[in-house]
């Protein structure tokens, strides 16, 4: 054994009974700070033989008031510590959990938001297509005053008032102005009652007796002026009659219904 | 050698330190009662041990709830591997004695009580009764330490005795007993060399 093990094993014997000097408690922490694995070794085995020696104690009995202070000190730190419990510390479980919750939360939130969105996307899109076709709308009624205006607009036309048949419709009123150069024409009518689904009314352009047909339309409104464009109504004729008549759907070759309006050039 | 101590002295520690483990376990999860049934197995052990050393009741019983207070508090400290839950408690219990009987205020309360003084004397250190610790595995263990300590020479004996039931320092047994330190020392180191190796074999038988 080396002077140094031996002045360990001196140091350790008297450390483990509790009765170095101060100095010689020093000089051995600072030898177990470089001790080597046996001499931990014989420092646990010193402890645990002098510890050992306690057995040989006479028992003594201390006052009961011993333990029942420290119960009471044990059972205000517990119940400190139990109320401090209300400070979850976030354990994977904890976390894992909260991240739950919140992902299941925000879930119900995007589908509601996602729900809300769709509806509001659903009814964005019937405005659009209302408006669109509102649009188409307008645009083919442009399109068609554009083409009547584009009639009137001519220098040379050919007006003929019609007049309602008192049997028919007394008050029916009519006017064709007929761009012969151009062979189109604005048919114009009012106060003539609506058609049935299965009817037409078909114009006539009459001359020398002889009716051509000049086209057929359909009437829902009759209270309003209702214009209409003929095309292809060429006639080189400076005399003759426009007549209207209800005739089955899509007009027949010689007029077989009900005449409503009339009227000469 | 320890190895051969804590195994061959487990046929009597096992049983002791596994339910001493499952109660620093509990005491760990703040569960007072653990605390409560350690203090009922070592409470009369540990004051006999405070007591020898310290001689005043009132002062003994303030130490015995440090070391409990202290167990409750630090029981997170107790390291499994460096030995027993009992080997702590003792170390604990002891530490806090002397620290109390070498303490100024301490050393002055014994100056000024005579009383003390007449009560200043060795400690007895074999019971005669047959299990004054009501415990027997605690009694077998003690009657194993009994015979190491009878191989031992006498006068390495006192020197372990009055330094670990009187809590008397190498210099105080030297100016009590009348002895060079150095012999001190060397008795020291000789009988606590003797006790371990006496106590492994003795365990061993």
């Amino acid at each position: 054994m080396s002077n140094e093990n031996n002045r360990f094993t001196e140091l350790c014997a008297g450390h483990v009974l509790n009765a170095l000097s101060e100095i010689d408690e020093q000089e051995f922490q600072r030898l177990l700070s470089q001790a080597d694995a046996e001499q931990l070794q014989l420092l646990d085995e010193m402890r645990t033989a002098a510890s050992e020696l306690a057995t040989l104690t006479s028992g003594e009995t201390p006052s009961p008031t011993v333990k029942q202070k420290i119960m009471q000190v044990a059972k205000e730190s517990a119940s400190k510590k139990s109320s401090y419990a209300t400070i979850y510390k976030m354990t994977w479980y904890r976390l894992a959990a909260a991240a739950a919750v919140l992902f299941v939360f925000t879930s119900i939130g995007l589908v509601m938001y996602s729900t809300g969105l769709q509806e509001e996307v659903q009814n964005k899109e019937t405005l659009i297509s209302q408006q669109q076709s509102t649009i188409e709308r307008l645009e083919t009624e442009v399109q068609r005053k554009e083409e009547l205006l584009t009639i009137l607009e001519a220098r040379n036309v050919d007006l003929v008032m019609m007049d309602g048949l008192a049997e028919m419709s007394p008050n029916g009123y009519g006017k064709v102005v007929w761009d012969k150069k151009g062979g189109n024409a604005l048919l114009q009518v009012a106060n003539i009652p609506s058609v049935p689904i299965d009817k037409d009314y078909q114009l006539w352009f009459i001359v020398n007796g002889q009716p051509i047909s000049a086209g057929v339309f359909a009437v829902d409104d009759p209270e309003s002026d209702n214009f209409f464009k003929i095309e292809q109504l060429q006639s080189s004729a400076d005399e003759g009659a426009f007549a209207i008549t209800m005739e089955p759907k899509g007009g027949v070759p010689q007029p077989t219904g009900d005449m409503y309006l009339l009227g000469n050039m | 050698m320890l190895f051969f101590i804590l195994t061959t002295i487990g046929k009597f520690l096992t049983k002791d330190e596994e339910r001493d483990r499952a109660l620093i376990a509990r005491i760990k999860a703040r569960d007072a009662s653990a605390l409560s049934e350690l203090y009922d197995n070592y409470n009369r052990l540990l004051f006999g041990l405070i007591l020898s050393i310290l001689k005043k009741r009132e002062e003994a019983e303030d130490t015995l709830q440090e070391v409990f207070t202290k167990i409750w508090e630090k029981a997170e400290q107790f390291d499994l591997e460096r030995g027993t839950v009992y080997t702590w408690i003792v170390s604990l219990t002891r530490n806090k004695s002397i620290d109390r009987l070498r303490s100024k205020v301490y050393k002055e309360q014994k100056k000024q009580s005579t009383s003390l003084d007449d009560e200043d004397v060795f400690h007895p250190l074999y019971s005669d009764e047959s299990d004054p610790l009501e415990n027997t595995i605690l009694t077998e263990r003690a009657k194993i330490v009994r015979d190491a300590l009878n191989k031992i020479s006498e006068k390495q004996r006192k020197v372990l005795q009055v330094a670990y039931f009187n809590g008397m320092s190498q210099s105080e047994i030297s100016e009590e007993f009348d002895i060079p330190l150095g012999t001190v020392k060397t008795r020291m180191r000789d009988g606590m060399m003797k006790l371990r190796e006496f106590l492994a074999q003795d365990i061993e038988l």
